[in-house]
């Protein structure tokens, strides 16, 4: 009964119906990757900060609120703004440095500043971090405690994570920071390194 | 405000359903999952793979707008209808209502406490000196600041802060917020811009008009307290002139701790600063035994008391603390560097003497000196003399009428804002005196000093009399030339007087004293006719030497006139002195440049620091002067010091500075000497014109909110609520901090606020994005005039 449907089938399909199946299969494979290509490129989607005074050209994730009016604590600074909790950040900042200035220097001097500020801040680690133009930059993971709303709302801390990147370059020390809580540091942590690879300074 | 919170949930129960059918439909129409992103127009570029990004759908924004600003139309109207009572934004008031806890940071137990006022969104707040300056009676080194966090509850430790700005003498303080209440800094750019008043015009104070006094009624024990109270007169002080106190009447009693806090006028704007300043006698009702301070386990009479003050009776205008707000805000300080411009402390018991009366006050001194006065009188001060008396000094004045008190005259217990010695007084005019016999009595810190009395009533008699006493030099026509009251030093001083009823025959005696020492005195016998004005001259051997001169005219025995004058200035021949002279800015980064620096009038930009410098002459030490600096007509210090340099000299430096550079504006310095200004001079720094600190407005609505799953009806923590500045709409917006109005966080419960007060009838649009929920925004938020403060928002987000 079976093998009889079968042949019953395939003797009513013409091979234009044939086609007509390949077809739809087709469209349907194209539209998917298409669907995927059009995600991707949402997620990596960039917007592009150029600064020429400070000779910064940064692409930044798409979205994220740009904001460059932090007159000495930073010259750049983008936030995911659709984030729950701590708004994970990427920031750069640009500092004066003297002819005996040493990028792990910068680093103490920033952590004995952010000790001052900020709540339960600790030192994870300190590191070099090569780049393309200082392989002798360095990398610091600190992790505090903050908290982002009102004084007169009831807002509870969140954990935070942070890394900077510390390097010299034409007499100014670059920092580099990025910031994300501590439950989405990893997951969030892609974007930092698309922005690295992108950044020139 | 707690049926205010059930409203709101009650519509947003309604919301809730209504939603429920909305989030149906939506899902029919656009499939379920849709955006992650709310913006329309952001400007694409190719990322690094070469891709570009297409622009979300602006259908699908657009019903997303449609739906905020259906829960706007719906709920803020609502919400407004039961909040649009009053203009007096009494919520913001007491957020912006603090209570100030003075701890010694040993073991953070309380040394003093009181009320202040944010008066400016970076944390500027404004409060009493007395409670909060390390004294004997305040030992405190750590100022908590608490906040009222919720209607009706006690104050919640949030900041600390630090004096930015003090005057003793007219017992104002500005603090600033600087730390967390856990001892970390607070990066100031951190900080979040705080709810907090404008500031009225205290001289269009009106008698019997309504005021609003918030503080604290109890050491952080009670929710802030709200006492409607009324304007029940002015007195008078040299301190001002007119208007130094502001006296009130309330209903309920204003204790002590409210002391510091603001009372407001029904625009809303504050007008005064509630002060009494607590003597600190032990064993008085207003000190109270709060905390085991020596901790030995018991609460008791052991432990440090904390001076709480008595009922709150009188203001201190407002526009006292304008140069103390001006100069913190600005961040400018001016030290004097060729003396230094620390107030001398005085190693003598304080004293008052020389009580008389006088029915009004010309250029701060007597008109006439009276020993009664007729019925109907509405002006009346009492004048005396004071010496040793300092900042820190608590005088008070309490008067009887045959007896009986009378708390409308009195003057409570408030800190000396004069100098170390010199003539005083107090009174008021605009007001009615009764018939009867005044005595006014006067106390220091506490302690009954001296008194005179006054009969009030009968018919005005013309009685002979002297007054208005001026001081000059006079010209050739026998004119008397100058400003009346700092003459130069040369060889005679001359002083007239008007004379009214005179008999002929009238003994009449005047006595010149020079720094307190009698140097000429005459007796004489009235003979210049009954009406009219009299010269007399002062012109002792080897000339008039600089320092603080006063005439004393009697008739009959009985003080009848007198009055204070200044000599200081080189003898140029003209009436005018000239006591300092060639004032001349110089831009420089230290002392030392200042003589490789040229001056000059205008700078095109600021520096972080400008030096003032100028000549004097003939200046006794010890004589009072006054400098005073301002930016834009604006006053931002005022210091009046005994002369302690030498007599005369050049170079007079003073240094200007701010934390990174001076602030555009004209800068004017004016030099003083008995609040004559004797010389002046301006400079110009870049646009020479204040920049406006949009920040800075105080007016507008507040604007706060919940923010709740459409489904479950619960808040959101997290969110952001993106308020775009009125010039750019949701399409026009491109993420930029700069289009930015206000940014807020929703807390735990998915409440928010935008701390910046939203102008009335500017077209605010807003944006929510939140990750796993469709985002919303819409244009045309707009504040009515008719609308009150605070605005509520309850915003359903719908899970994508």
């Amino acid at each position: 009964m079976r093998a009889l449907f079968k042949r019953l089938n395939e003797a009513s399909e013409s091979p234009r119906q044939r086609w007509a199946h390949v077809i739809t299969l087709t469209v349907g494979i194209i539209v998917f990757i298409l669907g995927l290509n059009i995600r991707n490129r949402a997620l990596t989607a960039t917007s592009v900060y150029e600064n020429l005074q400070a000779g910064i050209v940064a692409y930044y994730p798409y979205g994220w609120l740009l904001d460059t009016q932090g007159g000495e604590d930073y010259v750049f600074r983008v936030r995911d703004m659709t984030r729950p909790g701590f708004k994970t950040t990427i920031q750069i900042s640009v500092q004066p440095v003297s002819s005996d200035t040493t990028s792990r220097s910068i680093a103490d001097r920033l952590a004995f500043k952010r000790a001052r500020t900020y709540t339960d801040y600790n030192v994870l680690t300190v590191a070099t971090y090569p780049l393309a133009t200082d392989p002798s930059a360095q990398s610091v993971a600190y992790s505090y405690s903050t908290r982002e709303t009102s004084a007169f709302l009831e807002g509870v801390p969140d954990v935070v994570i942070g890394q900077d990147i510390l390097t010299i370059t034409r007499g100014q020390a670059l920092i580099i920071t990025f910031r994300a809580e501590a439950s989405v540091y990893d997951s969030e942590y892609r974007r930092f390194r698309q922005f690295l690879r992108q950044l020139s300074f | 405000m707690m049926n205010h919170h059930t409203e709101t949930k009650a519509l947003s129960l309604r919301f809730s359903a209504c939603l429920r059918l909305l989030l149906f439909l939506i899902r029919i129409l656009w499939g379920g999952r849709l955006m992650s992103r709310p913006y329309t127009d952001h400007k694409f570029v190719p990322d690094a793979t070469g891709f570009s990004t297409p622009g979300f759908s602006a259908f699908r924004i657009n019903h997303m707008r449609l739906m905020l600003l259906l829960a706007c139309l719906i709920v803020i109207p609502s919400l407004q209808a039961q909040t649009a009572t009053d203009a007096l934004n009494l919520d913001r008031i007491v957020r912006a209502t603090v209570f100030i806890r003075q701890a010694r940071s040993s073991n953070l137990t309380t040394a003093c406490v009181g009320s202040g006022t944010i008066v400016r969104y970076d944390g500027l707040i404004l409060t009493n000196a007395h409670h909060v300056v390390t004294s004997p009676d305040c030992p405190g080194d750590t100022i908590i600041i608490a906040l009222s966090l919720e209607p009706g509850q006690p104050p919640v430790p949030r900041y600390r802060a630090e004096i930015v700005e003090v005057n003793e003498g007219l017992d104002l303080a500005l603090l600033r917020i600087t730390r967390e209440f856990d001892g970390r800094l607070i990066d100031p750019a951190a900080l979040p811009v705080l709810p907090f008043v404008d500031l009225a015009d205290a001289t269009d104070a009106t008698l019997d008009e309504t005021l609003t006094l918030v503080g604290y009624p109890a050491p952080s024990s009670q929710a802030a307290s709200v006492i409607t109270s009324s304007v029940k007169g002015f007195m008078d002080e040299p301190s001002r002139g007119t208007r130094a106190w502001l006296k009130i009447g309330t209903v309920s009693a204003a204790p002590g701790t409210m002391s510091g806090g603001g009372a407001y006028n029904r625009a809303g704007q504050m007008i005064g600063v509630a002060t009494t300043a607590p003597t600190g006698r032990v064993g008085r009702t207003e000190c109270q035994v709060l905390e085991d301070t020596n901790s030995d386990g018991f609460i008791n009479n052991a432990d440090a008391c904390v001076p709480i003050g008595d009922f709150i009776s009188v203001l201190r205008p407002v526009d006292f603390a304008r140069p103390l707000i001006r100069s913190a805000s600005l961040g400018l300080s001016v030290m004097p560097l060729t003396t230094p411009n620390t107030q001398p402390t005085s190693t003598g018991q304080p004293r008052f003497s020389r009580l008389f009366f006088a029915p009004t006050v010309v250029e701060g001194l007597p008109s006439t000196v009276i020993g009664a006065a007729p019925a109907g009188i509405t002006s009346l001060y009492l004048f005396f003399d004071y010496e040793n008396m300092t900042p820190n000094t608590v005088y008070e004045m309490r008067v009887t009428i045959d007896g009986v008190p009378q708390k409308d005259f009195d003057l409570p217990s408030v800190r000396w804002s004069g100098g170390e010695r010199g003539l005083w007084y107090i009174g008021a005019s605009g007001v009615s005196y009764s018939n009867g016999q005044y005595e006014f009595r006067l106390f220091i810190n506490g302690v009954f000093a001296v008194s005179n009395t006054i009969a009030v009533g009968g018919p005005a008699q013309l009685l002979p009399s002297f007054s208005n006493l001026i001081f000059g030099v006079l010209d050739t026509a026998g004119n008397l030339q100058g400003n009346g009251y700092v003459l130069p030093v040369g060889p005679i001083a001359t002083a007239r007087f008007i004379f009214q009823n005179m008999p002929p025959n009238t003994p009449w005696t005047n006595i010149w004293y020079y720094a307190g020492q009698m140097v000429v005195r005459g007796d004489y016998v009235w003979s210049e006719g009954e009406s009219g004005k009299y010269p007399t001259n002062l012109q002792p051997e080897g000339g008039l030497a600089p320092g603080p001169y006063r005439l004393d005219v009697y008739l009959n025995g009985q003080l009848s006139v007198t009055g204070d004058f200044v000599i200081a200035g080189a003898d140029t021949g003209l009436a005018i002195p000239t006591a300092f002279d060639n004032l001349r800015f110089v831009r420089a980064n230290t002392p030392e440049e200042i003589a490789n620096s040229a001056p000059s009038k205008a700078y095109p930009d600021g520096a972080a620091s400008l030096f003032l410098l100028f000549d004097w002459k003939r200046i006794a030490p010890g004589t009072p002067w006054t400098m005073r600096w301002r930016v834009d007509n604006d006053i931002f210090y005022e210091l009046t010091l005994p002369w302690s340099a030498a007599e005369s000299g050049v170079d007079y430096t003073t240094r200007l500075t701010a934390p990174n550079t001076l602030p555009d504006g004209t800068y004017k310095v004016e030099l003083l000497i008995n609040d004559i200004v004797l010389a002046s001079a301006n400079v110009s720094i870049g646009i020479g014109q204040m920049k406006i600190d949009q920040l800075a407005q105080p007016g507008g609505a507040s604007l706060r909110g919940q923010i709740i799953d459409a489904e479950t009806g619960l808040g959101i923590p997290g969110v952001t609520f993106v308020l775009i500045n009125d010039q750019f709409s949701v399409s026009e917006f491109d993420w930029t901090q700069d289009k930015v109005y206000a940014l807020a966080i929703t807390d735990r419960n998915g409440r928010f606020e935008i701390d910046r007060p939203l102008e009335i009838a500017a077209p605010y649009s807003a944006i929510i994005a939140a990750q796993g929920y469709l985002p919303v925004s819409a244009d045309g938020l707009e504040v009515k005039p008719e609308d009150s403060s605070p605005i509520e928002m309850l915003i359903p987000l719908i899970r994508d």
